[in-house]
């Protein structure tokens, strides 16, 4: 009853994950559909979530739809839209209480199926088509979020480094797509886009929790309407970056500290066996509290509150984020950039090693204690097709060496310096 | 050590009182991987006044609590953050209004990282040197803060609805305020609020809870306490009404941010009674403007709120505030309309279907809360240095009534109590 594999399955096109386990209150359900990025689609299909949780054939009214969900014992209900490699990936999330708990006059899991069913597969239509109202006002919601992406100065920073740095790539796009998009779109174009995203998206749903591969087969085939024509996969090509020469981007906002972001490309991305050694990378040069950039850019020299660096494996990208005095620019700038060629040069302790493994394994271990993230974390073999199980990818991590990530770092390219800075005085 | 059981919940708290006064709970978690574990002292930044029994009474500069969390990871042998990163664990802390909170979390070396955190909150070490480094890191972080508009309008609307309570101070101060930090200002504050009497440490996750509090109390067997007097907190008496009805700051948003609340005039409740009240008034805030309710569909339909817009009750036995609001495009409509709806309401009370779904919402909540040890720790915690229990929310909510909640709403709704803060664009 407490298994650690997922079992796999699939109904209608669509795959299956079951993790039977009995350590968690709830049932966690998430469904994962995935388009190649495109700025053709990349509006609409970021819209669909949106008006697809206004109302169901069932429950048309939002009022009626946010009822249901507070009879199913205020059932977590969610979704997201993000960017996996050159995926734009929209994401279901359900979280219901297991009935052992409460006291339900129809089985719970059974209701909640019932319910994501409904919200992907059967939305409330009126004339064939998404009712105008619910398409113009998430319009509007969407148009919004995309405004107010300025309003975190870090969240924005980040994004402008991401955008100047993938010019000419799909993965400039925001996920949330492009306001000059919005306008164009009516409920009617919206209704044909999601149907062809409905067959054409690839489709995992995953359920962590009280029950068994069969059960959730069984619900998936009587409340998903799918009528797919092919399964479909992700792709999983390989692109050498090509870093021209570094380019520097300075832009002025009315801001009181600075943000200086770095863009860094390389090659190594999650189904490469060479990932552990990126991730030792990532991890001594800025992921934790005892990393190169904290001790250096933070405690050393006080220049900030957060320095810090990500790896994102289904890019193929590292990310370097600081807050700063504007007066300090090049001596930050300078500063980081020595953490670089000391990583490249091999300026790399035993400590630093030992330090980063034990992080690395905690993370991986955590994982176990949460249904989310070991759905997210198996959701990774889906989108790279390289089935590295979390005991496999310890096992890696241990046995890397100081050599084996100077030989990465090798391969990390800076490509973009972004700087976020204030609007000069008089 | 006692034993008290939760059947409905199926959990078992384990907890005991150490001769020097330390409170210590350990909730195992079967199957899990993780330990996570908090050591808190209910010690924040309103506590900038006060009088240990024996001693002199003493006014500290503000943001002195967040500065002293932030200075107590540094020990004569180096950063505390590297000792654990050698164990592999992930260590952090945060201050808030009435406690500061020092956390790991880890998957192995148990002990280790247990006696780690214990031992480097049980050991100050400041000097001038270390003291002055830090004004320039917390200084970034209060420059980072002044750059977020939803800190600027959530701080603005405490300032303009208390005229001396010191819950009106930024938690981290200001760079002024802390440029005054001295180490002996340090010393004192430590000594006065880290006595184990006045702190309390919680363990969740896959351990067993005997050997926990074996451990404990060895390590602190070793160190000798000496009895503390009470603390006595001194707070100004604070006027009924608010302090001004409206604050408004300047800075770049792509829409308004409009946030509003209602300053509590009844103050004072402890423990059970408390949090009675306070779940009451949490049910009746989201019966009245959560996600279901008619007034947040209005609202939204005529574009008046987004996504943001959100709710929120923060409850001390000093103070207790309501905190209302998100991103407008209309802020003066939007006070307009749910004024007049909030009127109508009080007037009808709620509905006892609406009562019963959203009492079911906020059950099923709380037993989500339950899938983590974060939440766990965090709630718990809070709770009792408020002096609840976390464990009572459940059949709270199981015995709350539709006339005490209809009771709370037209209570807590007093329009002479209400306090206004926006953040518009210059």
């Amino acid at each position: 009853m407490n298994k650690t594999l997922f079992e796999r399955g699939s109904v209608g096109n669509m795959n299956i994950h079951v993790l039977p386990t009995n350590r968690f209150k709830t049932f966690a359900v998430s469904l994962y559909a995935g388009i190649p990025l495109n700025s053709k689609t990349v509006t609409s299909t970021a819209l669909t979530p949106f008006v697809l949780r206004r109302g169901t054939s069932s429950y048309p009214e939002t009022l009626q739809f946010r009822e249901q969900l507070e009879h199913l014992y205020g059932a977590g209900f969610g979704f997201d839209v993000y960017k996996r490699g050159n995926y734009q990936i929209v994401q279901f999330r359900m979280d219901t209480i297991n009935d052992s708990f409460v006291q339900s006059e129809a089985p719970l899991l059974a209701q909640t199926f019932n319910f994501l069913g409904e919200v992907v597969t059967k939305p409330a239509l009126e004339e064939g088509v998404f009712r105008e109202s619910y398409v113009a006002a998430e319009r509007e919601n969407v148009r919004k979020k995309l405004e107010a992406i300025i309003n975190d100065k870090i969240r924005y920073a980040a994004e402008r480094c991401i955008e100047e740095m993938f010019q000419g790539d799909p993965y400039r796009l925001h996920p949330l797509g492009e306001r000059s998009d919005l306008d164009r779109i009516t409920a009617s174009s919206l209704h044909e886009a999601y149907q062809n995203w409905l067959q054409e998206a690839r489709l995992d749903l995953y359920v962590v929790g009280d029950t068994t591969l069969a059960e959730v087969q069984e619900l998936v085939s009587s409340s998903f309407a799918l009528n797919r024509a092919a399964a479909h996969s992700y792709a999983h090509e390989q692109v050498e970056p090509v870093v021209q020469e570094v380019r520097t981007v300075s832009e002025q906002l009315d801001v009181n500290q600075g943000k200086l972001n770095l863009g860094l490309r390389t090659p190594i991305t999650y189904g490469d066996d060479r990932y552990a050694s990126a991730l030792l990378y990532s991890g001594i040069l800025g992921s934790y509290p005892h990393s190169k950039l904290f001790i250096n850019v933070r405690e050393k020299e006080s220049l900030a509150y957060y320095a810090a660096s990500r790896y994102d494996g289904h890019k193929g990208l590292l990310t370097i984020q600081s807050g700063i005095e504007i007066a300090n620019y090049e001596k930050a700038l300078q500063i980081i950039q020595a953490q670089l060629s000391d990583m490249r040069s091999g300026v790399i302790s035993e400590l630093e090693m030992s330090q980063t493994k034990a992080m690395l394994r905690n993370s991986l271990l955590e994982m176990k204690d949460s249904a989310f993230e070991m759905i997210a974390y198996d959701f990774n073999r889906v989108l790279s097709g390289k089935d590295r199980p979390v005991d496999e990818l310890l096992s890696q991590v241990e046995r890397v060496t100081p050599e084996d990530v100077v030989q990465a770092a090798q391969t990390f390219e800076l490509d973009t310096i972004y700087f976020l800075t204030g609007k000069k005085e008089g | 050590m006692e034993a008290i059981r939760y059947d409905s919940l199926q959990e078992t708290l384990y907890r005991e009182t150490l001769d020097n006064g330390l409170q210590v709970y350990v909730l195992p978690k079967p199957g899990f991987q993780k330990i996570y574990a908090t050591f808190s002292t209910k010690y924040g930044s309103i506590d900038n006044h006060f009088k240990v029994a024996g001693q002199e009474e003493i006014e500290v500069p503000d943001g002195i609590a967040h500065f002293l969390e932030h200075k107590m990871f540094e020990e004569p042998e180096g950063d505390i953050f590297a000792k654990f990163a050698s164990q592999g664990a992930s260590a952090n802390a945060f201050t808030s209004f009435d406690q500061t909170v020092y956390l790991f979390s880890a998957t192995e070396k148990i002990k280790e990282n247990l006696e780690t955190l214990i031992n480097f909150v049980q050991n100050p070490y400041f000097t001038d040197q270390n003291v002055d480094k830090e004004k320039g890191i917390i200084g970034q972080e209060i420059g980072m803060y002044r750059d977020n508009p939803d800190w600027r309008v959530y701080f603005g609307l405490i300032e303009a609805m208390y005229a001396v309570h010191p819950v009106r101070i930024d938690i981290a101060g200001t760079v002024e305020s802390i440029s005054t930090i001295t180490k002996e200002t340090l010393y004192t504050c430590y000594n006065a609020f880290y006595h184990p009497s006045n702190m309390l440490l919680f363990i969740v996750g896959g351990v067993d809870a005997e050997q926990v509090f074996a451990w404990v109390r060895e390590n602190q067997e070793k160190k000798n306490y000496q009895p503390q007097g009470d603390i006595e907190r001194i707070f100004q008496h604070e006027p009924k009404g608010v302090h001004e009805k409206r604050r408004t700051s300047k800075l770049p948003v792509s829409l308004p941010k409009c946030l509003f609340g209602f300053k509590e005039t009844q103050v004072g409740y402890e423990g059970a009674e408390r949090l009675r009240r306070d779940l009451a008034t949490k049910l009746a805030l989201d019966l009245l403007l959560g996600a279901s309710s008619k007034l947040y569909q209005k609202l939204y339909d005529e574009e008046l709120i987004s996504d943001s817009f959100s709710h929120e009750y923060n409850s001390n036995p000093r103070y207790a505030f309501s905190a209302i609001g998100g991103d407008t495009k209309d802020p003066e409509r939007l006070l307009e309309v749910i004024t007049e709806e909030i009127k109508a309401v009080v007037q009808s009370g709620f509905r006892e279907e609406d009562f019963e779904r959203t009492r079911k919402k906020k059950i099923g909540g709380f037993l989500r809360m339950l899938n983590s040890p974060e939440n766990i720790a965090h709630e718990f915690t809070r709770y009792r240095f408020r002096g609840g229990d976390m464990f009572e929310v459940l059949p709270i909510y199981e015995s709350l009534t539709l006339e005490e909640v209809n009771t709370r709403l037209r209570e807590h709704i007093d329009w002479e109590q209400l306090a206004v803060s926006m953040v518009v664009s210059p």
